[in-house]
Parts: C-alpha cells; structure tokens; sequence
C-alpha cells in the first residue's frame, strides 16, 4: 500500500513541482520566497522511515502523524531541497518491546537515512544508542520526555514537538499570573510523563506565588474509575484541579470530572493533551470550559495555520491536531536542512539542522531549535463547541520558551 | 463514624454500583468455569463487543430505543458467541485448562482485531440515555444518576438469577451438573446441551455488560483484556460456580476498587492483586466454592 502512495507520490513530483510551487506561492509558504534550486544543498534522493504506532492505543495518534507527514510532502513536490524523498513506514506499536526493532529495521534492513516519528517516550529512549552508533538523524515528533533531549541527548536526536515539563509549565506560569487563589489540587497518571509535567507545572506555579492543595496519581493504564480521586478532590477543599492524562484516560477522566459535579465547583486546567484530537470528540460536551496550555491549537488565528487548516480538512475532512503539526515540522525542518546539506548521513544533517534558524511558517507559529529541541509559544486554550463540534479556542498565548519552559 | 460515613458514602455508593457491573460481566465466566471447567479467556472481548454494540447503534448521546435497541442486540450477539464458543470448545473439554486457554485468548485477540478494523482505535465515549444523564444528591453529595439505576439493575439481575439457580428445574440441573457432570448425564441429561445454554446465556450477559457499561467505561481498543482481569478476579475471589461467589466477590472487588482506593490513595496499585493474594492464602478455592459443591 506504501508503495503505491510513493508512487503517486514520485509522479507528482516529477510533473506537478512547478503547478505546487505556483499553488504554495499562492498561499503564503516560504517555499515560494526561497527558492530551493541554487541555494547551496545537494541533491539525489532521501529514504526516510517513519516510526508510527499503527496499532495499539497510539494508533489515533500515528494516523494523525502519517496525515501531517503525507501532507506536507503533497503540497511540496515531495522534494525535501533537491532531494526526492521516499517514505517507508514502520509500526511503533504501544512500546519499546515493538517501538525498537521497527525503528531498528527502518536503519538496518531499510538503510533510511533519517528516521521520523515516535510517540512513546521510552521508546525514544530505547532508540537512543541504536541511532547513535548508526550515525542516523532522529526527528522526534511527538514523545515529551526531558531527557532525549536534556540527560540522555545525542548529538543525532532532534524534536519538533515539546518536553512534558515545558507544556506544563506553560500552565502553571498562566495560573501564577492570574493570582489563582485557594489552591489548586494535582492530579496526573501514576508514570514518567505524569510526574514530568505535575513538576514542570509545580515549580512554575509556585514561582508565581501559587499553592498546591493536595496531589494524587492514579495508577497508569489501571484506572477505568476516578471516583475515588474525585472525592479527594473535593474534600481537599482546592480552588482548582490541575491534570495531566492522555488518550482514554483524558476521556474517562474529564467525562467523570463532569458527572460527579465537579466542574460546575473547581475549574480544571491541563496539559494540553487532554482535549486534543480524537480524545475531545469523545469527551464533547462534557469538556466544555476546560483550558489547557500547548503549543497547537486547529483554532490558531495566522495565515500559515488557515492554509495548513484548510489543506488538511480537503484532504482528510477531519480537523488537524497537535501531532499532525509535529511532523509537518518535521518535513519542514527537514527540508530546510537539506536546502544547505550536501549529504544526507547524520553529521551533516545534523549540522545543517544546527543552522535552520527560525521556522517562520509553521501552523503553530514560529518556533526555533534551543538545543535540539523547539523553543515555542504555548497558547492558553478554552474548549467550546463550534457547529456540531468542540475546538480550543485562543484565551492567550505565552512568550517563547525552551525546554525547562 | 458519622463523620467517616459522610465522607465516604459516595465512595461506597460507587463501589456498590461497579460491583453490580462487575456480577454482570462475571457470573457467566464463573458459571462457565465452575460448570464445564472451561476457562473462556474470551469473555472480555465478548463485554467489548457489547460495548461497541452500544456506541455503534446509540452513538455518543443515545436516546431510550436506541438504549435498548443496543441491549436486545447485545443479547442476540451474546447468545451467538456464547454458542460458538461453547461449541468451539467441544473439542477440547478433555484437554487441560491451557489448551482452553490458547484457544479462547486466540479467539479474544481476533475478535479485539476485528473490532479494531470495524469501529477504528479511537477511544469512544458513550452518555447515559435521557433522564439518567444528571446528577442526585446523595446525603448531599453529587452522584451521577445512571450509577444510582446500575445498582437497581444489579439487584434485579442477581435476585433473578439466584431464583432461576436455586429455585427452578433449569437450575437444580445447573447447580447438579457443577456438583457432578457426570451423574448429570446418567440419568439421561445431555450435558453438551446445558453448557451450551448456560455458555450461552453467560456471554449473553457478558455483552449486555457492555452496553450497561458504557456510560462508564466508554468503548476503546484494550478495554476487553482490562475487563477480563477485573471478571477473573471477582471469579477467584467469589470461587467458581455460584451466583452467590460470583456476587460477593464483585462486591468486594467494587469496594476495593473505590473505597479502597479512596482510603489508601497510595496503595492503589496494589489493592486489587493484594486482596486477591490474601483471598487466595486464606481460602484457595474462593469464598463461597464450597457453597454448590
């Protein structure tokens, strides 16, 4: 089947550049200002796997991924600079035991020369030594945690979505500014990501002058029922509920948040996650009010994100989400790299990725690596119903910050 | 006390009600156990089925027929399954529990694939049907009323149940063929034919499960197997083959779940298993397995 796409694909890019570049022109995108032939980079063709959870409880994630990905290259000629680039896609599955040896195959078996993807967080750990010693590049769409590119960073792993930390901190800065009183209560899943972003919340809120009222951390991927966490919300007395969960966590969470009474007494805020993509549709009336911190919202009020917006919802009638817009980055970013790269081995890319500078035409706004992570805005968002569905909508957004947030 | 009550009530209240799922969900893997000695790890999957039944034909917001529209065909397709399996089973039933087991958990992940294929992986959430969306205030706590309707429902299924099992023709056969398969078909009963009713009437409510439990758990990909393990520990707790096992274990287990993690926030993990490792030092065979034999 990826075949296919390729072909269609390489098609396209043989008869359809210069039709694309009137149409990206057209629309806005620095591809029509800066012309990639000529600017110095190499050209030939590039192989790059994309490490995706195909199936599992990621996979809504990994179809969004693909979407981004696919999208962006449709739009561009399927060039990245002068080099055409060929897809092949690997299933990441739920963890390292799957996420490692696809990753693993798209380098040894496949020979790509970069690799794109990955949700889980210990599966980008678990890869960390295997792109290493291969000398690849790895782009990391999506998984937050501080260490692959803080401890555990090497000079081959790049990330064009967030740290856990960061997005939390996000939140935590908004609610010290806003002077909230009388305590907020933490809650996340009982896991790595949950404790990075209760700390990443913690510090910054505190800093701000704000209290914590009472923490709790169900247990990961064995709560169906928050029942229990509920009550201990509400006789801790808290002003507010700060959260951290993910996919039918978010769900079941937010949904029973609603039907115990909750959310009429203690406003909740979160990471972003909670209501994004999929997991909101779910949850629909019953997030309504919620505001989260990220650094995407479909909603975002810029021309780039209007277009991208537009683009996706004729190709795939579905609003596009957070991880859509990491690996559009990452073609982005990749593209630019190669528009001064000579070669495609992981020195020097690595090298150009080093000197991509700012990313001005994102959905997502502009952004920048700080280390080889991004330095972004987060935008403070509100869930509300729009038609027949529910988006988050703009409240406010933050200055530009690096990994600690 | 008073005090401890107050505070408290709701999570009892709560625990009351996943109870009541939970002996929904449960009496027919324990019956089917204790009966034919057939471990059907199959069972989660047959709860996943009703819950995407329920999604499938009420979507998000399901009105009153639609409600039950989705229950009669949970009923329908859980007296399929149940046949299937049972019959699936047949040639098994000299076999020890892990051939059963391979078959059975084959079963589960092809029908978990299918249901994969057919209603996607995204996570889907099911409202409870008009009038039971809202809240009541319970010794002035909130509490959803659809909870509150589930221990009803819960106590209408056990007592009807126990009636059919303790009172009836149909259930001195059940109850004599748990006692002694055996002797069951010396005096001329075929024993296939009651496995097959009761594998069948247990799926079947295995899937009603699903959908009653939609407006609690929802209907996502990995539901099943979460489900399956909550069944084996009511089944191994209560002990195998009586109603009443299987209703006191869910009982405790709703307890344990609520409750307990209400109580000891911080043992939460481990409550589940840790009751289940104390049941089974103290009384290997269950709390009630010796009740029906």
């Amino acid at each position: 089947m990826s075949g296919m796409v390729i072909t269609r694909r390489r098609l396209f890019g043989m008869v359809g550049v210069g039709g694309a570049a009137a149409a990206l022109s057209a629309c806005g995108s620095s591809l029509g200002e800066d012309e990639p032939a000529g600017s110095g980079g190499g050209q030939g063709a590039v192989k790059v796997g994309l490490v995706i959870p195909q199936a599992g409880v990621y996979a809504p994630l990994g179809v969004d991924m693909k979407n981004g990905w696919d999208l962006w290259l449709e739009r561009h000629g399927g060039k990245f600079g002068n080099y055409t680039v060929t897809t092949v896609v690997a299933d990441e599955g739920e963890s390292p035991q799957t996420g490692v040896p696809a990753a693993q195959r798209l380098l040894q078996s496949d020979d790509c020369d970069v690799l794109v993807g990955i949700v889980n967080s210990a599966t980008a750990l678990g890869v960390r030594d295997l792109v290493t010693e291969s000398k690849k590049v790895l782009l990391v769409a999506n998984a937050g945690a501080n260490d692959i590119t803080g401890k555990a960073s090497s000079p081959y792993i790049w990330r064009t979505s967030f740290t856990n930390g960061q997005v939390a901190a996000a939140m935590g800065r908004y609610l010290g500014e806003e002077g909230t009183t009388g305590g907020v209560f933490e809650i996340a899943s009982d896991y790595a990501a949950g404790a990075e972003a209760v700390a990443g919340f913690r510090t910054a809120f505190e800093a701000g002058g704000g209290a914590i009222a009472g923490s709790a951390k169900p247990p990961f991927g064995k709560t169906q029922d928050y029942q229990p966490f509920l009550s201990q919300i509400r006789s801790s007395g808290a002003a507010a509920t700060f959260c951290f969960f993910a996919g039918a966590e978010a769900v079941a969470f937010v949904k029973q948040y609603r039907q115990f009474g909750l959310a009429e007494t203690t406003p909740l805020y979160g990471s972003g996650f909670l209501t994004e993509g999929g997991v909101l549709a779910a949850q629909g009336a019953a997030a309504v009010g919620i505001r989260t911190a990220l650094h995407y919202t479909s909603e975002l009020d810029n021309q780039h994100n209007k277009d991208f917006v537009t683009a996706y919802q004729e190709k795939y009638d579905v609003v596009p989400t957070v991880y859509s817009v990491q690996t559009w980055d990452a073609a982005n970013v990749l593209d630019r790299a190669l528009r001064s790269a000579t070669a495609t081995d992981g020195d020097t890319l690595s090298k150009a990725l080093e000197g991509v500078g700012a990313i001005d035409d994102s959905p997502r706004g502009e952004w920048s690596f700080d280390g080889q992570t991004p330095k972004q805005k987060f935008y403070i968002r509100e869930v509300e119903k729009k038609g027949d569905g529910y988006v988050n909508a703009v409240l406010a957004e933050t200055d530009a910050v690096g990994q600690d947030g | 006390m008073g005090a401890w009550f107050d505070a408290n009530l709701v999570s009892i209240l709560n625990g009351a009600a996943i109870g009541c799922l939970l002996f929904i969900l449960a009496i027919g893997l324990s019956l089917v156990f204790g009966m034919m000695d057939v471990l059907n790890l199959a069972h989660g999957a047959i709860f996943l089925v009703g819950a995407y039944l329920g999604w499938h034909i009420g979507g998000q917001d399901p009105t009153w027929t639609t409600f039950l529209l989705a229950l009669a065909a949970a009923l329908g397709a859980g007296l399929l399954a149940g046949a299937g399996m049972s019959l699936l089973t047949e040639p098994l039933r000299n076999r020890s529990h892990l051939d059963q087991a391979l078959l059975t958990l084959g079963v589960a992940l092809v029908v978990a694939e299918l249901l994969s294929m057919a209603f996607g992986n995204d996570v889907q959430a099911v409202n409870a049907p008009p009038g039971l969306d809202s809240t009541v205030r319970v010794f002035g706590s909130v509490y959803p009323t659809y909870r509150l309707v589930l221990i009803g429902v819960g106590v209408v299924f056990a007592a009807g149940l126990w009636i059919l099992v303790s009172r009836t023709m149909i259930g001195a056969v059940i109850r004599a063929t748990v006692a002694d398969r055996d002797m069951v078909s010396t005096i001329g009963i075929d024993n296939r034919k009651v496995k097959l009713a009761v594998f069948a009437v247990g799926s079947a409510l295995a899937a009603i499960a699903g959908v009653l439990g939609g407006p609690i758990y929802g209907a996502r990909p990995g539901l099943d197997s979460t489900v399956l393990i909550l069944a084996l520990v009511v089944v191994v707790i209560g002990g195998l083959g009586s109603v009443r096992g299987a209703l006191v274990g869910a009982l405790i287990i709703g307890q344990i779940e609520s409750l307990g993690r209400a109580l000891l926030a911080d043992a939460a993990s481990f409550l589940l298993f840790g009751a289940l490792a104390v049941v089974l030092v103290l009384r290997p065979r269950g709390l009630f397995a010796g009740a029906t034999r």
